[in-house]
């Protein structure tokens, strides 16, 4: 190593030579090792998430009974009065249903048919008044027990509006609450979620809160002290 | 004597002279000159992989910076891009560049007391943006939240209920809130992203350097950036398109919500809205006021996410009443007892 | 101009002139740069997917290593500092490799940044568009760029003199090093700015960052040129003393305590209030339920820190085996600290409260060493070229002579 003159022959010179020799063939291995491992770098690409567009279609969530309403039977379009002409209904509030049977009625306290219905002619609505209206006036209807809701309807704070968010456009289309509701059970069943987010490299993520259980819910803090929160029904899925 | 390496003798003990050429010394550095150009070459070899992409192209490359853009400068841009996208998806566009309209400031406001977390808005803003499938790319995150906190790191983003809602929780969408104080705009290099006249925060997909500085600074987690080339199916694609909002974008840069401007700036709602179930989201012209939204700022109790950043968002969420329903065992106990509930004995029995 | 130019084409041939330790250091220098180059073309062609980053963890590996490499340019200043200001003698030969480390590191660091771009050869964009002054990112640009400049011509310049055998003109460089000291200091002031002024990230949205980069680097740079500068003494026969490297360590010293301190600030403000944006520490020191990606990191940092640290205060650390292991700690502990724990946990969880942990990939690890290597190898090139033309072996009345005896320089 040292660099005295005339020390011994396997001078420092000597060794560089033989690794300057080394340069190139390294360098030629590495271009063979890197043409034939070239593969890709590591995508782990899932595959993609798809919907069914019905699944999104804008528009209204159900179909309402239209004006003049009709039910179907037999494959036929009937008018109400059709039968009701023929048939008288009892008054009593809460019997069983022979016809409609399809009808599950969960509106609260108002589990009267004719509240609603007119007794003496079906194709129409009936007002607390007793004024009759038609199937296409619904929120006249609702808004004699739903006041806020309905006032809040008509500035558009509730309820949905399609087409253009511009009034003044004359696109405005304001959905009816029995476009959206049921009238005989107005609350929303619960429908299936789409699918949840599956972004790039995620990983495992837990199908409930990452934090959920650590932290204070006064709801149940007043059933009893530092217990725990119910375990949740999707917690083991 | 110190030992010397650098500087060390460079000539051989027979050979005293400074260093030569001799042919040996050629042949060594002509192959170690050899070698390292081959594996150069070898090491830029998955280059040659690029000649199946077009994304670049001179024409874009020499593209100005949209407010630059004269309107033919536009119209050429415009055409290219179409020429892109009918090669490479196989649909023709209706692009063009919807500017945005005067006396219009665009506001969103989503009703938490409505929103059942269903997450159809999530994928119709898929759809409708021709956003990337693979990698999964989306504009608007549904949070599933427990009771008693608006704090989203108590959020779950991941829920799998066969049915929602949970009647545990309530569900929170966040997508850009489009601020008027946006840090994602301070923060790019490039310019490469401005808040709009109307109230939009747009990006120039031309223009994006990709630094993701904007994705650092979005307390909203609202950004996203394209990781690799975005996978649209072709037949997925949707043909109304405009330069600053749903075109198909390029791998590299950064992308988000634009409110729809394609579909709002012509009158539309935004594709998220019309795909609610429940009509939880209401958007419109905040400068209108009979408008849905500015009806809402007046008379609802509205509030902003993070108010604290400072980003003063033009997307507000609030509650209002919901009527309790049979859903709600809580509910349904305290609706029997005051005979709200079928079944439950008349009001006159309590008394 | 053509005397300069014969300067230039001397030096590019000296640096392929060397010993087999030499050539087999450049060897490898060589193939790591050309292993992360290959990998860079597979990202540049594939996306950053190949990279460990998502929208959640938008960065990642390279702007750690940016941040870290920044911190190690400005550490020049802390051998610029003693001689310029306070006519250190030690130190006074020793503050060219310095100057050129500095060199290297901004060169590294502007590396990093290109790398993390999505669309780099849009880079011109910055030319035509320039966000200035509102963007940080902008003012880091041009600090680093002139920074850059500021040192190549205080090292140029020097070392163009020396080759030239004249006394170089104080007037040509003396301004530009004040210069320099103060935009030492700046560019990793902005580059902490880049980060604390995000208040969408509240881990980073602290006034103790700037600092605390400060002193974290003036710790890591002095620290890793305590280490070349004895590479250099026993390669070359130029002579550094001992004095100039237990001086070194003094400033390591107090950088690393200040730096500790400031650590332990930040974390006692974090956990003591405890309010709900603790959740990015409780990530980075006890992870957040099953997710402990950073833990064993932080706290392997801390460790070797606190070691170093404690090295460095015993009298055993004078002799240079304590102190050359102290240093190696202590530099990676700062690069874990700095780099992967201050970056990473900004991220995790979300502002939204998702958590989805970071892991740099092999592709993504390869680009960083390959940058890693790539300066070092500057670095080396530079220093390989500087040592002779300071002796006089090179100059421009002769062509390399590496028998030729020192000459002191004119001064």
């Amino acid at each position: 190593m040292l660099d005295e003159p005339g020390g011994i022959p396997e001078s420092p010179f000597q060794r560089g030579a033989a690794a300057a020799w080394l340069i190139g063939p390294a360098f030629l291995i590495l271009a063979a090792w890197l043409m034939l491992g070239s593969q890709r770098g590591d995508l782990p690409l899932a595959p993609a998430v798809l919907v069914a567009s019905d699944q999104i279609t804008p528009g209204a969530r159900r179909d309402p009974m239209g004006e003049p309403p009709s039910v179907m039977s037999g494959g036929f379009k009937h008018a109400c009065n059709e039968c009701h002409r023929v048939f008288d209904s009892p008054t009593a509030q809460h019997r069983p249903m022979v016809q409609h049977t399809h009808i599950t009625l969960k509106h609260g306290m108002n589990d009267n048919c004719f509240n609603c219905h007119n007794r003496e002619n079906r194709e129409k609505l009936v007002l607390y008044t007793g004024d009759l209206i038609s199937f296409d006036q619904v929120p006249r209807l609702c808004s004699q027990c739903h006041g806020t809701v309905y006032r809040d309807w008509q500035r558009g704070t509730h309820g949905k509006t399609m087409g253009s968010w511009d009034a003044a456009s004359g696109l405005q289309i304001r959905l009816e609450c029995n476009d959206c509701h049921d009238p005989h059970a107005p609350a929303y069943p619960p429908i299936a979620p789409l699918p949840a987010p599956q972004t790039l490299r995620m990983g495992l993520q837990f199908p409930y809160g990452a934090h959920e259980h650590e932290h204070h819910v006064p709801l149940q803090e007043g059933a009893g002290r530092n217990r725990k929160p119910a375990a949740h029904p999707e917690k083991h899925e | 004597m110190s030992v010397r390496i650098w500087d060390g003798p460079s000539a051989t003990l027979d050979d005293p002279q400074p260093p030569r050429m001799t042919r040996r010394s050629f042949l060594r550095g002509t192959t170690a000159a050899a070698g390292g150009l081959a594996a150069l070459v070898a090491a830029l070899n998955p280059l040659r992989e690029f000649t199946q992409q077009d994304e670049f192209t001179l024409d874009q490359f020499l593209q100005k910076h949209y407010k630059e853009m004269t309107p033919e400068d536009m119209e050429k841009a415009l055409a290219r891009i179409r020429a892109e996208v009918e090669k490479r998806y196989g649909v023709r566009p209706h692009l063009r560049d919807v500017k945005p309209r005067a006396g219009v400031e665009f506001v969103y406001a989503l009703n938490l007391s409505r929103c059942i977390g269903c997450r159809k808005c999530v994928y119709a803003c898929v759809a409708e943006n021709n956003q990337s499938r693979s990698p999964q790319i989306q504009y608007i995150r549904v949070i599933e939240m427990p009771r008693g906190t608006l704090d989203t790191e108590k959020g779950n983003h991941h829920y799998t209920h066969p049915k929602v809602p949970d009647i545990n929780h309530f569900y929170m969408p966040v997508q850009c809130h489009q601020c008027a104080n946006p840090p994602c705009v301070k923060v790019c290099p490039v310019e490469a992203t401005w808040q709009e006249p109307d109230g939009i925060t747009v990006i120039d997909y031309d223009w994006c350097i990709g630094c993701r500085y904007c994705e650092a600074a979005c307390p909203y987690w609202a950004r996203r950036f394209n990781f690799a080339q975005p996978d649209l199916a072709g037949d997925a694609i949707n043909p109304d398109m405009s330069y600053l909002s749903n075109r198909p974008r390029p791998k590299g840069v950064m992308e988000k919500c634009h409110f729809c401007l394609h579909r709002t700036r012509e009158g539309r709602l935004p594709a998220c809205l019309e795909a609610c179930p429940t009509g939880a989201r209401k958007f419109g012209n905040v400068l209108d006021p009979n408008s849905e939204v500015a009806q809402i700022l007046k008379t609802k109790r509205v509030f902003v996410l993070k108010e604290e950043v400072g980003t003063l968002p033009r997307f507000f969420y609030y509650f209002d009443e919901r009527y309790p329903n049979s859903l709600d065992p809580e509910a349904v106990k305290i609706g029997q007892a005051i005979g709200c509930f079928p079944g439950s004995p008349a009001p006159e029995a309590l008394a | 101009m053509i005397q300069y130019l014969t300067f230039l084409t001397r030096c590019f041939r000296l640096s392929f002139v060397g010993d087999w330790r030499y050539y087999l250091w450049m060897l490898f220098l060589s193939i790591v740069a050309l292993l992360g180059l290959n990998a860079y073309c597979k990202q540049f062609v594939h996306g950053l997917a190949t990279t460990g980053m998502t929208d959640q963890v938008s960065w990642g590996l390279y702007i750690a290593n940016f941040t870290y490499l920044v911190g190690m340019a400005a550490a020049a200043v802390m051998l610029v500092i003693p001689v310029y200001i306070y006519r250190n003698r030690d130190l006074h030969n020793l503050v060219i490799f310095g100057e050129l480390f500095a060199v290297a590191a901004i060169i590294m660091a502007l590396l990093f940044v290109t790398v993390d771009l999505g669309r780099p050869e849009r880079f011109h964009h910055l030319m035509l568009r320039f966000n200035f002054p509102i963007s940080m990112l902008t003012w880091d640009v041009i600090v680093l760029n002139g920074y850059l400049l500021l040192n190549l011509h205080i090292c140029g310049y020097l070392i163009y003199c020396a080759y030239c055998r004249r006394k170089p003109g104080k007037f040509f460089y003396y301004p530009f090093v004040f210069i320099a000291i103060a935009w030492a200091i700046s560019i990793h002031t902005v580059t902490a700015f880049l980060y604390s002024g995000l208040g969408g990230r509240p881990f980073w949205n602290s006034a103790v960052i700037a600092p605390r980069f400060l002193a974290s680097a003036f710790a890591a740079g002095p620290a890793f040129l305590i280490l070349t500068l004895q590479v250099i003494r026993s390669t070359t026969d130029y002579t550094i003393s001992d004095r100039a490297l237990l001086t070194l360590r003094n400033i390591v010293t107090i950088a690393m305590t200040i730096n500790m301190f400031l650590l332990g600030c930040e974390v006692f403000t974090e956990f003591y209030t405890d309010s709900a944006h603790v959740a990015s520490a409780k990530y980075l020191f006890t992870g957040l339920g099953p997710h402990r990606g950073l833990v064993p990191w932080i706290w392997t940092a801390i460790g070797l820190n606190t070691v170093a640290l404690l090295l460095l205060y015993l009298p055993v650390s004078r002799g240079l085996q304590f102190l050359n292991f102290a240093c190696v700690m202590l530099i990676i502990g700062v690069w874990i600290e700095k780099g992967m724990g201050l970056i990473v946990p900004a991220f995790i969880p979300t502002p939204l409260g998702e958590i989805v942990e970071y892991i740099p990939t092999l592709n993504e690890s390869l680009v960083s060493l390959g940058i890693w290597a790539f300066g070092l190898l500057v670095y080396t090139i530079l220093v390989r070229v500087t040592v002779p033309v300071l002796f006089g072996r090179l100059s421009f009345d002769r062509e390399y002579d590496p028998n030729a005896l020192p000459e002191p320089l004119p001064h």
